[in-house]
């Protein structure tokens, strides 16, 4: 029983790897065409990819986007989530549940509003208009994992500081920080991830000439299917994707930041 | 004695912080809840209106006030084609949280069994496509399923099958994917919640003479339960409100909600039709939250289930 239990356990974790690998080897095709198995080896797709610069563009705009988002978020959260946990303010549960709420109703639904929304106060097809659809959907995240960190600070190293004569920019600074680091960490790379990820609101709300990257990807699959390009950019993701769930697992560990979210 | 006044003025810091006004700490709170009211709370609320306004005003680039009208909802509710839309959510969401389940639910226990090398690849292969863009994925599922795609040359080279495969289209193709990009979620949840069970609950049933299967069913599964709730509300609310999955994977195919909602705002521009639509997903996504929680909430109370 066990014994199927392990081989059913590799089944999956073989699938849930291969989809991600697959890219690789079509990639590496000398051919035009996506074919299995590839016809020939050679590395032209990656070189036509790096001169593609449509393509390259799409990556830098996804990546400002998803730093403005990600600093935005973290700084929006800290004291929020400080007032929140100290606070005593009426109506506290209110307050965390609206914040937290973007997350909860489909994305295609919140999009939708902020699409019409938009329409009336002139943010339609806007930089700024993406970086705060954006912000909605990763401050949930990074507030409920800085509330977290600051619940479990120990109170008792803030009053010493500020018993041995510590100005409170002096115990925040020296106490606090460093007491929060890897939940700042953790709370600025997942935003991050997510946005930069992120497909649904960027395909509504992002000007024609305007993509990001995985909505330039999505459309160039949605209209002209597969092409061995869009491997090479998928591989390179995966590599990217690997590399960073490798880096922060070593540095601040995952699960435990994962498993409060979704 | 004068060298400690500093000190001992500090020393009521702590004090005061605990005395500090609410409007201090509000005004903390102040940019964030700005941002929420006007960019989500406002714009929510103007679509539930908008789901109720006449079709008239379909792309009126004007607040629409005053006129109230069904016509939306009439349109949707007295024609097949969209009933069979919510038929086919229901469908695809109901598939996938049975799939996610089933395969997450053995895989969060074996995490409880072992350690060292073992637990970190199936961790690694469950949690990677959190980090990985799920177009790459979905991009891998297409070259699979495609027809004359690995799957099919790999059967046919096995002489299981004769002739195209056709499985890109199909609804098992959808659930299949979407479950694909769901089992991370779900391990982690399900993870956590066995991980909770106290060993000293499973060790009395085992010394009291219950064999592995039957500690099982009537320990460590109602232990689970919450988390298995927790689970089929997360997995069901984000499957049925997924565009990206469909719209790649069966295109028109399969007709579900969002893709409807993507066509009417995009392609159509009938705004208040996709408002409406719009709408009934959000009821669909709150009705199965709230009763769900409401029945795991009863069910626990009654004492059938405890959360530890």
């Amino acid at each position: 029983m066990l014994l199927a239990l392990r081989l059913f356990i590799y089944l999956i974790v073989i699938i849930m790897l291969l989809p991600i690998m697959m890219s690789l080897p079509m990639a590496l095709t000398a051919g035009s065409y996506v074919t299995f198995p590839p016809d020939g080896l050679s590395l032209k797709w990656f070189i036509r990819m790096s001169q593609d610069l449509i393509l390259m563009e799409t990556i830098g705009r996804s990546f400002v986007l998803a730093l403005f988002a990600a600093l935005l978020g973290v700084i929006l959260s800290v004291p929020s989530a400080f007032a929140i946990e100290r606070g005593r303010l009426a109506g506290r549960t209110a307050i965390e549940t609206l914040i937290t709420s973007p997350r909860m109703i489909p994305q295609i639904v919140l999009v939708l509003a902020l699409l019409i929304f938009y329409e009336f106060i002139g943010l339609a097809e806007t930089f700024a208009g993406l970086v705060i659809a954006h912000l909605l959907i990763t401050v949930p995240l990074s507030f409920r994992t800085l509330h977290v960190g600051i619940s479990s600070l120990d109170r008792r190293l803030e009053w010493s500081s500020a018993i041995l004569g510590a100005s409170r920019a002096r115990t925040f600074h020296k106490i606090i920080v460093p007491h929060l680091k890897t939940f700042l960490i953790a709370a600025f790379t997942f935003a991050f991830i997510i946005s930069f990820n992120n497909v649904t609101m960027a395909l509504f709300l992002s000007a024609v000439g305007e993509r990001t990257l995985p909505v330039e990807m999505f459309n160039r699959m949605y209209v002209g299917g597969m092409t061995p390009v869009l491997l090479a950019i998928a591989f390179v993701l995966a590599v990217v994707g690997a590399v960073t769930f490798i880096v922060l697992d070593r540095t601040i560990g995952v699960l435990k930041y994962l498993s409060g979210h979704n | 004695m004068s060298d400690l006044s500093p000190a001992i003025d500090q020393a009521a810091t702590p004090i005061q912080e605990l005395r500090a006004r609410p409007t201090q700490w509000g005004a903390l709170v102040a940019p964030m809840l700005v941002l929420v009211f006007i960019f989500f709370v406002i714009p929510i609320l103007y679509l539930l209106r908008m789901s109720f306004a006449e079709q008239a005003f379909a792309k009126s680039v004007v607040p629409i006030f005053g006129v109230y009208s069904l016509e939306n909802f009439a349109e949707i509710f007295g024609d097949i084609f969209f009933l069979d839309m919510i038929v086919n959510s229901l469908i695809v969401g109901t598939g996938t949280v049975v799939a996610t389940l089933l395969i997450s639910y053995p895989i969060a226990y074996y995490l409880t069994l072992t350690r060292g090398w073992e637990r970190t690849l199936i961790l690694v292969a469950c949690l990677l496509p959190l980090f990985v863009n799920i177009i790459v994925a979905v991009l891998g599922w297409y070259i699979l399923l495609l027809p004359f795609g690995v799957i099919q040359n790999m059967l046919s080279a096995l002489g299981l099958i004769d002739g195209p495969l056709g499985a890109l289209k199909s609804f098992w193709a959808l659930i299949t994917v979407l479950t694909y990009e769901h089992i991370p979620f779900a391990v982690l949840i399900l993870a956590a919640s066995l991980q909770n069970i106290s060993p000293d609950k499973i060790n009395m049933a085992r010394v009291l003479g219950s064999g592995v299967y039957r500690t099982f069913l009537t320990i460590v599964l109602p232990l689970t339960m919450p988390g298995v709730v927790a689970t089929v509300i997360l997995v069901f609310a984000l499957s049925i409100s997924s565009y990206l999955v469909p719209a790649l994977i069966t295109g028109q195919q399969v007709m579900v909600l969002p893709i409807a909602i993507f066509s009417y705002t995009s392609y159509l521009l009938n705004w208040t039709l996709a408002a409406a639509i719009s709408l009934i997903l959000l009821v669909i996504v709150a009705g199965i939250t709230f009763g769900l929680t409401i029945l795991a909430n009863r069910l626990t109370r009654r004492g059938e289930w405890e959360i530890v």
